[in-house]
């Protein structure tokens, strides 16, 4: 086993901001970096915890347990950035589904606005990760987020029910 | 369809677009669409409004690349002044076409020659479905042929048309001498059971009658036999296709699927079409024959009655449109529900040994379970729809009965009617509302066979990410120099897993591929096996690009050792000559003694017709590799590719196993991954990964030279281990 344990990043080690370019920067132990990347180490279960800091490069610098442990505005650009990484539009609304030619198409409204997704079936492409979550993914790869399904309106509710 | 830019932007452009491309994010990770512009002066980016929202003139930049994020990306230059500025976000749809994007930026931005653009870079949609095209092709591989499921499973059939037209004649006739005995019936109600009718008549009736029944009979009988035989021969056909369409999809379509599903996939949705197609079409063109045939009889015998009959017709008609979506929606849930239970069933077996060892058999039990209440859930919902569906249908039919006996009953006891022809009528009626009844059972099998069919159509109908091309050459000699060009690639594309390596290397040469796990070793041999194709650069051999290379001829040339030996079901012999079926006993034995087997071999009780494989012999870890190896040398590739087994065997074994993959090796280019320091003290030449790049290559001795190299410290650590085993024993 490696020595090296993982390092947890306190309040007063980590400072973020975002640069002018849009790019997300920080001190890190007093040092500062032109570019950070960071990686939610539990992507599905914990959004604004246990978020590993990395260099461009993608070597760790350390882990912040909770962004709530964070200075307000470090915690708040931490938190735009892993809207921006981990494109995950949660679903509001569903408009439509529709099988086509074997192919599925949901138009759905989210919080980054509508989208619309195809799936070559639902057997491969609708993911139940627990509760009354669900996890549509496209044909690109890309995936949608229906936090809880039947907390959704009606209409959705409906179509949803229809298929699944 | 490639997205233009439009005028209003392109306007404002002093020079010649090099690439375009609409993004579908704006810098804030919106949704919305902002147009992206390449020319030799700048980089300009644009939403809704005519003044561009960015501007970065080339000079300013050094560099450009493309960030993959999840599910997203951004365009990030970096600038002299400014440091990197993101230029634009996107969705992975475009992760490639901004790849390019960013490669061309560089190339300005540092003055090199201009990549270009192969389509896969262009991003293209259908016009239909919107959904991306594949490089290559002209039609929306999702649109294409997928409309006429029905048809095409149809098609099936063909091979068997004259046994159809054969069994369709005969259901022709038998539904006609089907029609005769009702008439027979009204004949001698009417006719013969009369005071004065003598008794020849009644007596050649029945006889017609009885005979009526006997040809019935037999015909049914004949149309069995030639269906049972159709039916099988088609259920043969359908699995074999589809195990062809297996066999020709890429590494890939593996990687990401739990391969045990397959096999209830083929089996049962081959067994749902094959219903369709024999009883299903059977029942449907019958029926439907006997309904027009029943229609006209009782149409001439009487028209008022029979167009009483047909009131519940139009009902029964819009019951079943409407209920058409539902069903399938409902098979298919249920299809999923058991597709879900056979999966976990595959994977609990697969893992039998963890799970025991970990003593959780009682939790996949719970898991079992839940899957299996789906099931049962599922199975439930869409019976109890039938059993609600198949009484109404009975009773909407029956309705129109209960008219008929009602009004022609008056016509009968006023003397408007014969009652033979009140008889023959209602028993016409009968079989005229079977087939209607059976019409819900045919919803039933059609529905459940398109949803077979769409599944299985799905497999038939996915491209091969490796496929073979159109102009493929065959190479038959070769001499083993292979070259690889800046090759770039990814399982997930925009998230590459080996990053631009170069590297010649000579016919003969052995080259031992060094690094931790996760370096990009296995990726190395994947690509030159061609098990996936790179997403960048070229790799040759003797010149030629392998993807120009016809797959078998390529695989031909190269041998493989793997890690994981798997052997067949089958006896060692039929093992070792896998690749050479027509080796005779010698060339099995000669090759097995190179490998160091044969004498193990040779001791067995079987000798080499020892059964090894899932039900055979157990062989041991080394032993396996041994028969892995006599494999490899019977299929005398030449370049060969080892994935050195790490498990810890025996010196003597050890030795074994040097000693045959050094005599496998001589004058094959050879590819090795390399974990033990005797194979890498025999390698010409070692290429050191890291993280996917290629960090360092050269001799065992140069590199230990390097006194901070990855490899120097690579061997350190591997000396400290042995140390620390060494102590330990």
């Amino acid at each position: 086993m490696s020595a090296e344990d993982i390092r947890m990043l306190s309040s007063e080690e980590l400072y973020v901001y975002r640069g002018e370019g849009g790019v997300l920067q920080g001190i890190v132990d007093g040092k500062t970096y032109h570019e950070l990347l960071i990686f939610l180490t539990f992507p599905m279960r914990y959004t604004s915890e246990y978020v590993s800091i990395r260099t461009k490069d993608g070597n760790e610098l350390g882990i912040v347990r909770s962004l709530a442990g964070l200075d307000r505005d470090s915690a708040a650009v931490l938190k735009e950035e892993i809207e921006l990484r981990y494109f995950l539009p949660r679903v509001t609304k569903i408009e439509s589904i529709k099988q086509r030619s074997d192919l599925w198409f949901w138009e759905l409204q989210t919080h980054l606005g509508s989208i619309r997704i195809i799936m070559r079936n639902l057997h491969d492409h609708i993911q139940f990760p627990g509760g009354d979550r669900i996890l549509l993914s496209d044909l690109d790869g890309r995936r949608c987020d229906i936090v809880n399904w039947k907390q959704m309106d009606a209409h959705s509710q409906r179509l949803l029910r229809d298929i699944l | 369809m490639v997205d233009e830019l439009p005028e209003i932007f392109k306007s404002q452009l002093s020079e010649d677009i090099l690439f375009n491309v609409k993004t579908d994010l704006d810098t804030q990770g919106m949704l919305a669409a902002q147009w992206l512009a390449i020319t030799h002066g700048d980089v300009t980016l644009w939403q809704e409004k005519a003044e561009p929202i960015k501007r970065i003139g080339i000079e300013e930049i050094k560099e450009a690349r493309a960030v993959s994020n999840i599910g997203s990306g951004m365009l990030v230059v970096e600038t002299t002044t400014n440091g990197p500025i993101v230029i634009a976000r996107y969705t992975s749809t475009l992760s490639t076409a901004m790849s390019f994007a960013a490669k061309l930026i560089t190339a300005l931005a540092q003055g090199e020659q201009l990549p270009v653009a192969t389509k896969g870079d262009i991003p293209r949609y259908c016009s239909t479905c919107h959904s991306p095209m594949k490089e290559g092709t002209k039609t929306c591989e999702f649109c294409l042929s997928k409309k006429y499921a029905a048809l095409r499973m149809l098609g099936y059939l063909k091979p068997y048309k004259f046994k159809g037209i054969l069994a369709l004649g005969l259901l022709i006739l038998s539904t006609i001498v089907e029609l005769i005995p009702p008439f027979l019936t009204k004949i001698i109600v009417d006719d013969v059971l009369q005071p004065q009718q003598p008794g020849t008549l009644f007596v050649i009736i029945i006889a017609a009658w009885a005979l009526t029944l006997l040809v019935m009979s037999s015909m049914q009988a004949l149309r069995g036999y030639i269906g049972v035989a159709i039916s099988s021969k088609l259920m043969g056909d359908i699995r074999k296709d589809v195990y062809q369409s297996l066999m020709k999809l890429s590494l890939a379509y593996f990687d990401r699927r739990q391969t045990s599903q397959f096999i209830s996939r083929v089996n049962s949705d081959a067994e749902s079409m094959r219903q369709f197609m024999t009883d299903g079409v059977i029942y449907i063109a019958g029926h439907l024959l006997r309904f027009l045939f029943i229609l006209v009889i009782i149409f001439s015998m009487n028209w008022k009655l029979t167009l009483l009959a047909l009131v519940p017709i139009p009902l029964l008609v819009f019951l079943s449109i409407s209920i058409w979506p539902k069903v399938g929606r409902r098979l298919y849930q249920q299809w999923r529900a058991i597709f879900r239970l056979n999966m976990q069933v595959g994977d609990t077996l697969q893992g039998i040994r963890v799970i025991k060892a970990f003593g959780q058999e009682k939790s996949e039990l719970v898991r079992y379970n839940n899957a299996n209440e789906e099931v049962v859930h599922h199975d439930m919902r869409s019976e109890k729809m039938w059993q609600l569906f198949f009484p109404a249908f009975g009773l909407l039919t029956s309705l129109g009965a209960v008219l008929i006996w009602y009004l022609g009953g008056y016509q009968v006891l006023s003397n408007e009617l014969q009652l033979g022809v009140l008889l023959a009528f209602v028993a016409y009626l009968g079989m005229l509302f079977g087939p209607i009844q059976w019409l819900s059972q045919m919803i039933s099998w059609t529905s459940r066979a398109m949803t077979a069919s769409h599944r299985i159509f799905e497999i038939m109908d996915t491209p091969a990410d490796v496929a073979d091309h159109p102009d493929a050459v065959k190479v038959p000699n070769i001499k083993g120099d292979v070259v690889l060009q800046q090759v770039t690639y990814g399982y997930e594309k925009h998230y590459p897993v080996l990053k631009d390596i170069n590297l010649e290397v000579k016919a003969g040469e052995m080259i031992g591929l060094v690094g931790h796990s996760g370096a990009g070793k296995s990726t190395f041999i994947n690509l030159l096996c061609r098990f996936y194709d790179v997403d960048e650069g070229v790799i040759t051999i003797d010149g030629v690009p392998i993807r120009d290379i016809e797959q078998t001829e390529l695989r031909r040339q190269i041998g493989v050792v793997l890690q994981e030996t798997f052997l067949f079901d089958g006896t060692i012999a039929e093992n070792i000559a896998y690749s050479k079926p027509d080796a005779t006993p010698e060339d099995i034995m000669r090759a097995a003694k190179i490998a160091n087997a044969h004498d193990f071999i040779v001791r067995l009780p079987d000798g080499y017709d020892t059964r090894v494989g899932e039900r055979g012999h157990k062989l041991s870890g080394g032993e396996k590799q041994r028969v892995a190896i006599a494999r490899a040398i019977i299929h005398d590739p030449k370049i060969l590719i080892l994935d050195e087994a790490t498990a810890s065997v025996d010196t003597e074994t050890e030795r074994q196993i040097q000693e045959a993959l050094a005599n496998l090796v001589k004058g094959r280019t050879t590819f090795a991954i390399a974990h033990r320091l005797s194979t890498l003290r025999n390698a010409d030449r070692l290429v050191v990964l890291d993280r996917g790049k290629m960090v360092e290559l050269g001799t065992h001795e140069e590199l230990l030279e390097k006194e901070d190299g990855v490899y120097r410290k690579l061997v350190d650590a591997q000396m400290e281990m042995s140390k620390i085993k060494g102590v330990g024993s």
